[in-house]
């Protein structure tokens, strides 16, 4: 009974930790931002400033949830549901530690990829349902880009899949006892974090949101918690993506003298930060330029990594 | 596992109805993902997880996205959809209703007559469909790979712009 | 302007001594009367069969000489339109004015001389009811579409309170809305081609891209821009037409919100302007001071440009960088003029007051601390990769069709045409500066940034040497219209105080004349013309922006591009959008 109810909470944990993680990511992205900027950020309400993800919650829950009339109603009530459910089911097959996660699924790393490419459907439901032309050209924007990068996506660990010949993640991390992924699969990683990016729709690939072009792209039109959820669902991506990054090419939970759970910690905060420190240093690129970047020069490089890979291990098996 | 099996099944049926009777195009891809997932999920009931996983990268993720870029890039709009639903008279869909109907009488009967078969089938790992796609079937692989790149390059050359059309378009 | 009368010479060969006559002016280039049926052959003869010809149409504008009093000479007329024309080949202005009478007002167009003649018909169009035969599309275009009457007329009131109460009803609103509808046919653009229907989206009047009350109608293939249409006028606030009814004193300050980010620059070309008129001599210590705050405030409205430039490509850091060095100008501009972005701070005669104690430090810490800045800058703007792939052969031009066009400043010199006012025509002593004058090749966003980046530096350099060779001095004239007059004798002699009470409480009583400067502002030339009928306020006040002629290119600029690529041309040609609109 008592195995039954330890988890029940490791569930319950696990799932709902991404949605603390996301808040307290709003106030770690706005001060970090604005460290990098020259700027202080929120620093009024609380300590440091994390009032400011109470305060923001208040506020996100108490706005207007306005569907503009002109809107296909039920889509666009569906839309921003989808982003938090996909990126909550990935969550759900990361390993955290050797004995903490939700699921150990044997084929997690495609379980991963399926809910990534169900993701899509967020965004581009959003920007078709606002019946916006601004939410529309956001919309077709991020079909093209998302159905695009999560080809190199998942090209790219298909390397880490040979290697360690498992699409669970559990035994992916196992494999890494030696020596992580990131050494000989560097080029697999740097393709993926790309590809995560992309995934992510955070600057510098943000081009279905790009302010500056689309105003807000594909949720110009949502307010309130409806447009919150696309805000959570966000952070609850660049979390995944980090938490993958770490699982399949930094050892996971695995490191010296610091239990594993702090390792874990440790490497996600990095490349959370990574990915909050790229989007206060790049521009944003054209779409054409984001599409023939990644057909012309990833897709042949995440091939050639995946042929390199499967003829060193053949040569190494034989 | 069955009862999961039957909901999942009950949903396919539904949602693929659906499909059918939207007129709204948008709405009808999106209870075809819902057909998709349910597909998905009755594969990995019956023990093939990379199939399922697959059904979902590929039809629901990747194929059904293009369609509702082609909607999308076509904008519908409200008209579409009023045409749509005047196709969907029953003087339409009656006739080729009654003939599945027929085949699916037929399908019941045979499935009642004949023994069932023995049991549940065991898991069928990645490995096994690797090896069996670049094993036994390896020829229908390449085939199928040749014919994709004829598409592709197809489709390449279709989509091209013409450029003698191009000194009109500039006025 | 050395050889000014050699196109009057040129004209008279061609056309007889008869077909026009010349007026004095206080501008210093010759201006000539014709007649509305000699214009077109005029025109068309300085622009395409005179040996270096006038390429460029610097500005067209009307004056309303209903009411003037003292227009001894000129020939008879109830509109005059007025033909700016700028040949940078001879370095040569020449004004041309056609008297039209009120009954009858109108001309054959000039748009298929120059491209640029199309916003200006428009505008005279709208706002003197000036028609120009032949005109493409003459409508409305600072003025809302429903308005009524033609406000630069001079029975057109000035402020509400003359017009009756504003009342907005649903009726009239809806007009209004109706009235703003985008119809394609209306400006000759089709709704598809070959079965592909086109979008058509609005790109502001609101919009984070546009920096300001904007809207640009694009004509859209997917993501690619077929055709846009540039709508200006959300920003009008009629400066023109309150310069009619403003003391030569009191209307410095609605100058620094012309260009709003070029603070005193703006000041710089009206009082020029007005001393022209007046032929006042200023003080060299009066001079270097002006040059020296112009200068910084082209640093301040260029490292605008730098951050919002980046933002608009994406880079989101850069604005908070180049934000926080223009606090520093401001800091400075704050201890020397009090104010801020609109200091008003340029007096007819040299300046408000003399510099503060102390300013050497703040201006020295200033020019030893930007370098470094500028190039940090460089390093994650202008050498990004992504940044370049994103500006790179983006928007480009070529130098003749940015003088078809009447581009100037750095939109100009980017096509590796090497012309600055600074230069060719130093007004305010800036012959005696030192600086380089920075040239691109290609003409394309790029380009244009690379100026721009360029002009910081060298702006830097003249503020260095400002810093060093202050002159001493008064810092305003001993000019008797030098307003508000230098005080310290008033209380010796009944003269001048008698002069300092009128000049203060009425303002300084202009010699009637015509007078025309453009200055290096910013953004490219900036000039004011200005007619006085011999009073205490201006008859006519003219202010030619460049910005309006850079926004008028938008579409030439940005066919077959992407969506993406449009902000990154406008933010390339660094608009303000009370400049375009005044």
């Amino acid at each position: 009974m008592t195995d039954v109810l330890l988890q029940v909470a490791v569930i319950l944990g696990v799932l709902n930790a991404p949605l603390i993680l996301a808040a307290l990511l709003i106030w770690l992205e706005r001060r970090f931002l604005a460290l990098l900027q020259d700027r202080y950020g929120p620093n009024r309400v609380g300590p440091l400033g994390l009032g400011i993800v109470l305060a923001d919650m208040i506020k996100i829950f108490t706005k207007e949830d306005w569907v503009p009339p002109f809107a296909d109603r039920a889509v666009f009530t569906l839309a921003p549901a989808v982003i938090v459910i996909t990126g909550l089911m990935s969550v759900a097959v990361i390993p955290i530690t050797e004995t903490i996660g939700v699921t150990d699924l044997n084929i997690g790393l495609l379980f991963f990829l399926a809910m990534s490419s169900m993701g899509v459907y967020s965004v581009v439901l959003a920007g078709w349902a606002s019946n916006n032309k601004y939410a529309l050209l956001g919309g077709l924007r991020a079909s093209a880009q998302m159905v695009s990068y999560e080809v190199f996506m998942g090209l790219s660990l298909m390397g880490v899949v040979l290697m360690a010949g498992s699409f669970s993640l559990r035994d992916i991390v196992a494999a890494q006892q030696d020596i992580w992924f990131i050494v000989p699969q560097f080029l697999g990683f740097v393709i993926f974090f790309i590809a995560g990016l992309a995934e992510t729709h955070r600057l510098p690939f943000d081009l279905p949101e790009a302010e500056a072009e689309l105003v807000a792209g594909f949720h110009s039109e949502y307010s309130g918690m409806k447009f919150g959820m696309f805000f959570v669902g966000e952070y609850v991506g660049v979390t995944v993506i980090a938490a993958m990054i770490v699982t399949l090419f930094f050892g996971g939970w695995m490191g010296p003298v610091l239990p594993g759970i702090v390792w874990f910690g440790l490497k996600l905060l990095f490349f959370i930060l990574i990915f909050i420190l790229l989007r206060a240093a790049l521009p944003r690129p054209r779409f054409d330029q984001l599409m023939a970047f990644g057909w012309k020069v990833l897709l042949p490089l995440s091939l050639l990594n995946l042929v390199v890979t499967a003829g060193a291990l053949l040569l190494w098996k034989a | 596992m069955t009862l999961i099996y039957y909901l999942a099944a009950a949903v396919a049926v539904i949602s693929t109805a659906m499909v059918i009777t939207r007129s709204n195009a948008v709405h009808a891809l999106l209870y075809m993902i819902v057909s998709l997932l349910s597909l998905a999920l009755i594969f990995f009931t019956l023990g093939a997880p990379f199939v399922a996983a697959l059904e979902v990268i590929i039809y629901a993720g990747a194929i059904v996205v293009l369609f509702v870029f082609v909607i999308m890039m076509l904008n519908l709009g409200a008209e579409a959809t009023a045409r749509e639903r005047r196709w969907l008279q029953p003087k339409a869909w009656i006739g080729p209703a009654i003939l599945t109907a027929i085949l699916f009488a037929e399908f019941l009967v045979v499935v009642a007559t004949e023994p069932a078969a023995t049991g549940a089938p065991a898991g069928v790992g990645v490995k096994r469909v690797g090896a069996a796609l670049y094993g036994r079937y390896v020829l229908g692989v390449e085939l199928a790979a040749m014919l994709l790149l004829a598409g592709l390059v197809g489709a390449f050359h279709l989509g091209r712009r013409v450029p003698s059309g191009d000194e009109e378009d500039e006025s | 302007m050395s050889d000014a009368p050699a196109a009057v010479a040129e004209l008279e060969g061609r056309f007889g001594a008869d077909a026009f006559t010349v007026q004095e002016t206080r501008s210093g280039f010759p201006t000539l009367w014709t007649s509305r049926d000699n214009l077109p052959a005029f025109l068309k003869f300085l622009k395409t069969e005179v040996p270096r010809p006038f390429g460029t149409l610097y500005d067209l504008t009307a004056i309303d000489e209903r009411f003037r009093q003292k227009r001894d000479g000129q020939p008879e007329s109830d509109f005059t339109v007025l033909y700016h024309l700028l040949s940078y080949e001879r370095n040569e202005d020449l004004c041309i004015k056609v008297p039209l009478s009120d009954g009858d007002a109108a001309l054959p167009t000039a748009t298929g001389l120059w491209p640029s003649a199309n916003w200006y018909e428009r505008e005279v169009w709208d706002m003197f009811g000036v028609r120009f035969d032949g005109h493409p599309a003459l409508r409305r275009i600072l003025m809302p579409l429903t308005w009524e009457g033609h406000p630069l007329r001079k029975e057109h009131p000035a402020r509400a309170t003359e017009m009756g109460p504003f009342q907005l009803p649903d009726e009239r609103q809806e007009r209004e809305q109706e009235a703003l509808r985008f119809r394609p046919e209306d400006w000759g653009m089709k709704r598809t081609r070959e079965g592909t229907d086109f979008m058509f989206l609005n790109v502001g009047p609101q919009h984070p891209g546009t920096h300001g009350v904007i809207r640009i109608i694009l004509q859209l293939d997917g993501e690619e821009i077929v055709d846009c249409l540039p709508e200006i006028g959300f920003h009008h606030r009629g400066a023109e037409k309150m310069g009619e009814r403003q003391s030569w004193h009191s209307f410095i300050p609605y100058t620094d919100r012309i260009d709003y980010l070029g603070g005193v620059m703006n000041n710089l070309a009206y009082v020029l302007s007005v001393e022209q008129l007046v032929g006042m001599d200023i003080p060299d210590r009066a001079q270097v001071i002006r040059v020296m705050m112009c200068e910084l405030f082209r640093i301040a409205s260029h490292l605008v440009w730098y951050g919002t430039f980046a933002q608009d490509v994406g880079s989101l850091s850069a604005v908070f960088y180049t934000f926080n060095d223009r606090e520093r100008i401001f800091d400075i501009v704050q201890a020397v003029c009090g104010g801020r972005m609109h200091p008003s701070w340029f007096r007819i005669g040299g300046v408000a007051h003399d510099l503060p104690k102390g300013w050497q430090a703040m201006v020295r810490d200033f020019v030893n601390y930007m370098p470094d800045r500028l190039a940090e800058y460089d390093k994650i703007v202008m050498q990004n990769r992504i940044f370049k792939a994103r500006t790179q052969g983006i928007g480009a031009y070529t130098a003749e069709e940015a003088i078809d066009w009447g581009v100037t400043g750095p939109g100009l010199r980017a096509c590796g045409y090497e012309w600055d006012f600074r230069k060719k025509r130093p007004y305010s002593g800036y012959d005696q500066f030192d600086f380089d004058v920075p040239i691109a090749r290609k003409g394309d966003c790029y380009d244009r940034a690379l100026v721009r980046v360029e002009e910081i530096r060298q702006s830097l350099r003249i503020i260095d040497q400002c810093l060093k060779n202050m002159p001493a001095g008064h810092y305003k004239s001993d000019h008797p219209l030098a307003t508000p007059p230098r005080k310290e004798r008033t209380m010796h002699d009944i003269e001048t105080l008698i002069n300092h009470f009128l000049s203060v409480s009425w303002g300084p009583v202009i010699p009637a004349g015509e007078s025309f400067v453009g200055i290096e502002a910013t953004k490219g030339n900036n000039g004011y013309r200005l007619v006085s009928d011999g009073g205490t306020i201006p008859y006519r006040v003219r202010i030619r922006t460049p910005s309006f002629a850079h926004m008028q290119m938008i579409p030439l600029m940005s066919r077959g591009v992407m969506v993406p690529d449009l902000l990154a041309i406008l933010g390339s040609i660094d608009f303000v959008l009370a400049d375009i609109d005044r």
